[in-house]
């Protein structure tokens, strides 16, 4: 267990120094001369030259990326050529929006797929696991930015909840309940489509799971089904659950970006479509990397739960 | 209802039906025995003649759906076939319990071995969780585990085929049930470990008082170790009689077959086995007459149109069912 996280942390190490050289490779990748962009079209040469020279931007391409690795690893990511002010303060104040919705969305979708799933399993085919699972198709094909105009109609514009509508983000310090309403509906719409994967993984991965020959042994020592379905055929169906979870969450951060945009939510996402509309490259940068490493981040969580779940894994 | 307190086990008729997407399957078709307490019985026949069906039919752990259980187990008088899943459960454990086949599937792979078996003691007989984890090491220790301390939180992965399925009879004397259904206990191991996971069984039946059941393919391991043996084929007893005389004078020439077909310390080496010509019939389709008449040499018209009813032998309680029977011969075969 210990070999096999420290190979994991190695491994997480390796792919954070990746991330990081492609994020500081993003802004070479840019067209045009980023002094123009900073001194505006009509600069002088020579102003532009001075520029270059005080960015740094005539040293190897190398050396530039020790003196931006470095600065990163004490927390700063530079400042905004266009706003004038610290990336990593503009992060910091966003990324609390993003991890709110996420967590609100993620404990939504398993406290209703969990239960859910576990009684359609232990009656494959009965009328809750049929309207199930024909519900949880209809709902996957429906895109979130869809969902989120919907329930904008019906929930805010026709029922008139304070707070739900698009330019209502209140901030959690300023009142908390209307912080809550403020971020149910992405929270919600996010939800939805994590509940449909996790439901579905889940369902038939206890399916597979019920017809063990270990279940009818725990059948046998006289359990209750509700004791045989939640200590015995839960933990060794929820590898995958995890799995998916890991890997959907990476995907949830898009839709949220997605849903921010719509609501005018000033999390991470709202601040990187802003960004990238503006040319604010550091920004744009600083968001990728942080996003980026969370996202490896979360994974190598999921894969360290999957471990406690199933001992099976690192032993092999 | 009456109560006969010598009789542990009464089965009467018992048919277990599944209906599958080719017609009904009759796995175990009207089969009826008697079992006293402190007995071992052996459940004898090939795969497929319906031994497991039968155990798990008896301990009504059969699934709920697409299954038709019909006449009567009386567990120490309470009858089994119709009984509610809560009224089963509460016997499970304790009155009866099962071995499984497999050990490398009977236990959970994510949950320690030994909360595997306390579980049990603390769900079935309130037991406290210290209380418990003592009484599992015990059961551990009794099972011939070395080190159960240390066992006790292994994980099935970390352990043997022949240390799990100790584990599992470990689970399944948890509670001191008074019969113990062993569904080829040994069928998953190796020779050696089988013949120590045998000898273990037979010892614990005589120390905790307890009845086993004994399933199994194979004749060596019931001649020594059953008082009775039941010989099974098609879903139905086909003789059924004290384990001397069903070896001595059985008058099946199925059970003929079965002794045949297992190897005998007394051969020569390099001798060959015989094989009983053919397979098992498909239940699906099966014919009024006797079951084994296709793969029988002694088979005759009547065989393949009438099938035969168990009729009584010589001696008390041996019965065997075939029109054209062996002929009563005082032979002496050696176990």
């Amino acid at each position: 267990m210990l070999r096999y996280v420290l190979r994991r942390i190695v491994m997480l190490i390796a792919i954070c120094f990746i991330i990081s050289v492609g994020s500081f490779y993003l802004i070479h990748l840019l067209p045009g001369n980023i002094t123009t962009v900073i001194e505006g079209p009509g600069a002088s040469p020579e102003n532009q030259a001075k520029l270059y020279k005080l960015l740094g931007l005539n040293k190897p391409i190398y050396q530039q990326y020790f003196v931006w690795i470095g600065n990163v690893l004490r927390g700063n990511l530079g400042t905004s050529f266009i706003s004038q002010t610290s990336v990593a303060s503009t992060i910091r104040a966003a990324l609390p929006i993003d991890l709110e919705i996420m967590f609100l969305s993620q404990i939504l979708a398993f406290a209703t797929a969990i239960p859910i799933a576990m009684r359609s399993a232990r009656k494959p085919d009965g009328w809750l696991d049929r309207t199930f699972s024909a519900g949880s198709f209809t709902l996957l094909s429906v895109p979130t930015f869809i969902v989120i105009v919907l329930m904008v109609l019906f929930i805010s514009v026709k029922l008139g909840v304070p707070h739900t509508g698009p330019s209502s983000y209140v901030s959690f310090s300023q009142d908390w309940i209307g912080n809550l309403e403020s971020l149910a509906l992405p929270a919600v719409a996010l939800a939805i489509g994590s509940f449909v994967v996790y439901y579905r993984v889940l369902r038939s991965d206890l399916i597979a799971t019920l017809q063990e020959e270990f279940i009818t042994m725990a059948r046998s020592k006289g359990l209750s089904q509700r004791r045989i379905m939640w200590r015995h055929a839960f933990r060794p169906s929820s590898v995958a659950l995890l799995g998916a979870a890991g890997v959907n969450i990476g995907g949830l951060l898009a839709s949220g970006f997605v849903v921010q945009y719509l609501l005018n939510i000033p999390g991470l996402g709202y601040t990187l479509i802003s960004a990238i509309n503006m040319s604010d490259y550091l920004l744009v940068q600083g968001i990728v990397l942080v996003v980026s490493v969370g996202v490896v981040l979360i994974n190598f969580i999921f894969d360290f739960i999957i471990n406690i779940v199933d001992p099976r894994i690192s032993r092999e | 209802m009456s109560f006969d307190n010598k009789k542990l086990l009464a089965v009467k008729d018992l048919a277990t039906t599944f209906h599958t997407a080719g017609g009904d399957l009759p796995a175990v078709g009207g089969v009826s025995f008697d079992m006293e307490s402190n007995q071992t019985i052996g459940i004898v026949g090939e795969s497929g003649s319906g031994k497991t069906v039968l155990s798990r039919t008896i301990m009504g752990l059969q699934q709920r759906t697409n299954v038709t259980v019909t006449g009567s187990v009386l567990l120490s008088g309470f009858e089994m076939v119709g009984a509610s899943e809560d009224e089963k459960r509460e016997r499970w454990g304790t009155e009866v319990a099962m071995i499984f086949q497999d050990p490398m599937t009977s236990l959970n792979p994510v949950m320690k071995v030994g909360k595997q078996i306390d579980e049990t003691l603390r769900v079935r007989l309130g037991m406290s969780k210290a209380d418990a984890k003592a009484r599992a090491i015990e059961l551990l220790e009794l099972v011939g585990i070395p080190s159960p301390q240390y066992r006790y939180d292994a994980y099935p992965g970390q352990l043997s085929g022949g240390m799990r399925q100790r584990v599992v009879i470990a689970i399944s004397l948890a509670c001191s049930p008074k019969l113990l259904l062993a569904d080829e206990p040994t069928t998953g191991l190796d020779v050696t470990i089988q013949a120590q996971i045998l000898n273990l069984l037979e010892e614990l039946k005589e120390r905790l008082e307890m009845s086993v059941i004994l399933v199994t393919h194979d004749l060596g391991v019931v001649a020594t170790r059953t008082s009775r043996i039941i010989v099974m084929y098609a879903g139905r007893i086909v003789e059924i009689g004290s384990t001397r005389e069903v070896f001595a004078h059985h008058r099946m020439p199925y059970t003929r077959a079965l002794l045949e077909s297992s190897p005998k310390v007394s051969n020569a080496s390099h001798t060959r086995l015989t094989t009983i010509p053919g397979r098992p019939p498909n239940l699906l389709k099966l014919t009024q007459g006797c079951s084994f008449a296709p793969r029988c040499s002694y088979a005759t018209e009547k065989c393949h149109v009438d099938r035969p009813e168990l009729e009584a032998a010589d001696e008390p309680g041996h019965m065997f069912a075939c029109w054209n029977p062996l002929p009563k011969t005082r032979r002496t075969v050696k176990k």
